[in-house]
């Protein structure tokens, strides 16, 4: 039965329609009726919906009649479509024998359909290319048949064409996957190794461990372990999806399926864990594990005081299904009681942001993003610090070391010279680069994270025009001479408003930040002194004046209730500012930071 | 639900005693006529007023009229009245005939008072000698004049379609037909206006020697062509600061010549009494009393509810024709409520406290008074609003009239920025 298996994933560059193609499928095999099919099924939660990405991976089992009359399981796995979620990426494609690389008619080649093609050759994947969207007027599939031609060293004809949109050509894409795409090679008497490639979290069954049987098989009722974790556990059910959790009574070697784990949290299931059994387990574990580690850290804050808790149990609420985000209190003077909370990325991020935002309701601070600087003290000792506020007097310093990245733009190559201007400005040094297509380069760079995190995508976006794609992974952590940038308002220096950056930046940043400090922060009933502080001395000041006039001219023919919800329009926005000592200061400020205005 | 109680008292009050004994306990009203209608919309202007609807005068004046009518027999007596404000728009646009049926209208329903101050709001560009003795003829005993600026250029930016020359004429006309209490009105605070060009202005009002003066500082409202200007980078913002410093000058100027200021953006001349002939229809919306308001988008205030009538001119008409005369049929809503509502809405105590505080704060001489608001609302202000009172008294910006404890006011400071202060307690 299992040389009938076929397990594939979908990788293509954000936007390039991996989804649409997905829920057709899912329609074609008949998994999903027309009447239950909602767009985009598999991306189950509404932000993921209106991004327009996908954020969980999910994997649905699809049964198909091949037009040789035989019936096929095909697993599809649908992976991350983010450069945050590299990670998840790699271990979702761990769990398959071929990839559908699908890249846009128009669009063509990106750096992520680079990254994850490089990614899925890498697990050994048998690539299947597919062009999407070919009814688009604007699509060019000759150009981008050619170019795939070159990447891949498959022939032009060979290249299916089809629009997932508009159901074109769809039914192709099914026969190529039975065809190209390898059975899985299996060992069923070899002990149980099965990988977990995604995990969610229901609050009946626990834990639910997405898992691709490569090895042995599961018997509901087995006692299990997960090795990394050194966890063992009797789970509640295990089953398939289709697309829904269905029990079943066995998984065997070759299959995807899931495991209902019991567990209480997604830490102690964490993606690339090996689940064996504990009566009998194998020797070594899957290969390729990793602890993901969190590379963007900012401060989360009520703005209400009395919020705190409701942040702390939303926060808590979303960990249950996202193992890479972290959390621990912190406090800071400005604004108080708050977490510091450590992301994959400046995508996860927003995400989170939005998240509590919208899903939780509430109103929150989010302090500007730093990356974990790693700093040597006079003593010898090595301290790592995830917040400029943590970093400690300069005096004691012998040196702050900070996160690299690699990182890949690609970009038409009329846009070469504005892209190695804004790497080169934000620290960055020019390692090399590809034409992987005509007019086409792929440059690489090596670059501080703290520079990525800040407004580069999207200084990247205006300065393409938004024609330039980037992918990134860590390199190393390097020493360079750091300081920290202070703001001071009305005398009190703001904690939540420093930053950590190179000492030839401070000046520049400094009056950037200032400047926009000056027009964020609404006059005061005084004058308010605004000033950056670096290195020790004053490098930029400004004052916000005093509000002299704010009152509402004449009551228009007795109309008392619209002054009235004017007023109180007005009182619910100085509400939302934060106090910092006798100074409100609005969000926006907080933000303010965040943009450097290269230009 | 609305609350009837204080209207059921007030009714069973007229029961037992049987008619007009009781009047004097009620307090006294305003009225509010508003005229929709403009020759020329002015840049600035965000009014509830139509240009080219001229047409319908004949029968918005009936509908109002209707109003007035109906709002009589829905209370079932005359209530007393001693203001009665037409304000537009350009009520000047109307012949003295038009006012006159409303003024007979608002006679026949309600008893205007011996003394009544009867307020016409004119366009100094539409007036003329015949006309202003017709307005007297009519009792109408105070005038007010969109006099705005008396510089060409700033005139022609707020599209006011008259000059200083037309205002000096208007008062002397005004003179002649016999008004004693003319009102100026003149915005400050003006895209590009320097600080040289409003002492010019306010000089040349004071010139033509009004017994009170209204100084608005502009506010670029949405959807006003000037906001438009401003959005699309042909105007300048207003200068804050520069505002603020036309405001401090024109309050000293104006009191050295003997003006009183007694609302933020007013001022008044003694009259032979000593007392500042203070607009008494505008005291009435700062003290929160109530008023009635008749006509399309016109607002009202009684017994705790705010009316706001139907915005379009059609549209109010039609909804009069379509009540009818109120004439022998039982009135079908309970007062202060008319046909012509859009919108009856009755705030909970603790929104009329807002709002009581928030009014009667702009009246920067006399302020607010901790008896009147423990009569109003059967508390203590300082209870109500103790620690809101205690922040504003240490900014700086409220102050105790006399003595502690008795009349809060804002302070001269703050006169500029009442809202930092109405806001607390809205």
């Amino acid at each position: 039965m299992s040389t009938n298996i076929r397990n594939f994933c979908i990788i293509a560059h954000i936007d390039h329609g991996k989804s649409t193609l997905a829920d057709r499928l899912l329609q074609l095999t008949g998994t999903i009726s027309d009447r239950e099919m909602t767009e985009q099924v598999l991306d189950s939660m509404d932000l993921e919906r209106e991004k327009g990405v996908t954020i969980k991976a999910s994997a649905v089992r699809m049964m198909y009649t091949a037009r040789d009359g035989q019936v096929y399981e095909l697993n599809l796995i649908d992976t991350p479509g983010h450069v945050d979620f590299g990670y998840e990426v790699s271990r979702a494609l761990a769990a398959c024998e071929g990839a559908l690389l699908v890249v846009d008619a128009s669009q063509g080649i990106e750096a992520q359909t680079l990254a994850n093609l490089y990614l899925a050759l890498e697990a050994d994947l048998e690539i299947i290319p597919v062009i999407n969207k070919i009814d688009l007027p604007s699509a060019h599939p000759d150009q981008v048949a050619d170019d795939l031609s070159n990447l891949l060293g498959v022939p032009d004809d060979q290249i299916l064409r089809i629009s997932a949109k508009a159901g074109l050509n769809v039914e192709e894409v099914l026969e190529y996957v039975v065809q190209h795409v390898p059975p899985p090679k299996i060992d069923p008497q070899a002990p149980l190794r099965a990988l977990i490639f995604d995990s969610h979290y229901d609050s009946y069954k626990g834990v639910v461990a997405y898992i691709r049987v490569m090895d042995g098989e599961i018997n509901s009722g087995d006692i299990l372990r997960l090795m990394q974790s050194e966890t063992d556990l009797k789970p509640i059910e295990i089953g398939i999806f289709s697309p829904g959790l269905r029990p079943v009574a066995k998984l065997s070697a070759g299959e995807v399926g899931y495991i209902a784990t019991g567990l209480k949290t997604v830490r102690e299931c964490r993606v690339g864990d090996t689940v064996t059994l504990a009566s009998r387990p194998a020797e070594q574990p899957l290969p390729g594990y990793q602890k993901v580690k969190p590379m963007v850290f900012a401060g989360i804050y009520p703005v209400e005081g009395e919020d705190y808790d409701e942040l702390k149990e939303s926060l808590e609420k979303l960990q249950l299904n996202d193992a890479s985000l972290v959390y621990e209190p912190e406090t800071s003077q400005a604004l108080n009681f708050g977490f510091r909370c450590g992301f994959l990325g400046m995508f996860h991020m927003e995400i989170i942001q939005e998240r509590l935002e919208r899903e939780y309701d509430l109103d929150i601070i989010v302090t500007a993003p730093s990356v974990e600087y790693e700093v040597v003290l006079r003593d010898g000792s090595l301290v790592r610090i995830d917040s400029p506020a943590q970093l400690p007097d300069e005096a004691q310093l012998v040196e702050i070391r900070e996160p690299w990245m690699k990182i890949q733009i690609f970009t038409p190559t009329d846009f070469y010279g504005t892209v190695m201007d804004l790497v080169t400005k934000r620290r960055g040094v020019f390692i090399g680069q590809d034409y992987p297509a005509p007019n086409r380069v792929q440059l690489n760079f090596e670059i501080p994270l703290s520079e990525l995190i800040v407004d580069f995508f999207d200084q990247l976006k205006s300065r393409t025009r938004g024609y330039a794609s980037l992918d990134y992974q860590f390199a190393e952590y390097r020493p360079d001479d750091l300081v920290k940038l202070e703001i001071l308002v009305n005398g009190e220096p703001v904690d939540a408003l420093a930053t950590i950056v190179h000492r030839e930046d401070a000046f520049h940043r400094g009056q950037a930040v200032i400047s926009k400090l000056k027009d964020l922060i609404p006059r005061q009933l005084f004058v308010v002194p605004i000033q950056a502080y670096a290195a020790g001395r004053v490098i930029s000041r400004a004052n916000v004046k005093a509000l002299r006039k704010d009152v509402l001219a004449k009551c228009y023919g007795g109309d008392i209730t619209r002054k009235r919800k004017l007023l109180e329009k007005q009182k619910r926005g100085k509400k939302r500012m934060k106090m910092i000592g006798s100074v409100e200061i609005p969000q926006e400020a907080f933000l303010a930071v965040l943009r450097y205005g290269d230009e | 639900m609305a609350d009837y109680t204080s209207l059921l008292a007030l009714r069973g009050a007229f029961s037992q005693v049987g008619g007009h004994g009781i009047l004097s306990h009620v307090p006294p009203y305003s009225l509010y006529l508003h005229i929709p209608f403009c020759r020329h919309r002015c840049a600035y202007c965000d009014f509830n007023t139509y240009e080219r609807l001229e047409a319908l005068i004949p029968a918005y004046v009936q509908a109002l009229c209707g109003e007035l009518r109906w709002i009589d027999r829905s209370f079932g007596q005359r209530l007393p009245v001693h203001s009665l404000f037409f304000g537009g728009g350009t009520p000047s646009l109307l012949p003295v005939g038009e006012l006159g049926s409303m003024l007979e209208a608002a006679r026949e329903s309600f008893e205007l008072l011996p003394g009544a101050e009867i307020t016409l709001e004119a366009n100094p560009g539409t007036l003329s000698l015949e006309y202003l003795q017709g307005l007297r003829g009519l009792g109408v005993n105070r005038l007010s004049l969109g006099m705005q600026s008396a510089q060409p250029g700033e005139l022609l930016l707020l599209e006011r379609q008259h000059g200083y020359q037309d205002v000096l004429q208007a008062v002397q006309w005004a003179r002649r037909a016999g008004f004693d209490n003319l009102n100026l009105d003149l915005i400050f605070g003006l895209p590009g206006q320097s600080l040289e060009s409003w002492r010019e202005s306010l000089e040349m009002a004071l010139d033509l020697g009004p017994e009170h003066l209204s100084l608005y500082a502009l506010s670029l409202e949405h959807g006003t062509p000037m906001r438009a200007w401003y959005e699309r980078g042909l105007l300048p913002e207003p200068d804050p600061d520069l505002t603020a410093e036309m405001y401090e000058y024109a309050s000293q100027r104006l009191a050295e010549q003997g003006f009183v200021q007694y609302e933020i953006s007013n001022w008044a001349r003694r009259g032979q009494d000593g007392q500042p002939l203070a607009c008494r229809h505008n005291l009435q919306y700062w003290r929160l009393l109530p008023y009635l308001g008749f006509g399309a988008g016109a607002h009202g205030y009684a017994l705790g509810v705010h009316t706001a009538n139907v915005l379009a001119p059609a549209a109010y008409i039609q909804r009069m024709q379509a009540a009818g005369d109120p004439g022998a049929a039982q009135p079908r809503l309970d007062f202060p409520r008319s046909p012509a509502n859009a919108s009856a809405e009755q705030p909970a105590q603790r929104e009329q406290m807002g709002e009581w505080m928030m009014m009667g704060l702009r009246l920067t001489e006399e302020g607010v008074s901790a008896q009147d608001f423990r009569q109003r609302f059967g508390q203590e202000l300082q209870a109500v609003y103790g620690r809101e009172i205690e922040r504003l008294l240490r900014l700086g910006l409220l102050e105790w009239r006399d003595r502690v404890g008795e009349r809060l006011r804002l302070s001269e400071r703050a006169r500029l920025l009442g809202n930092q202060v109405f806001m607390e307690f809205v």
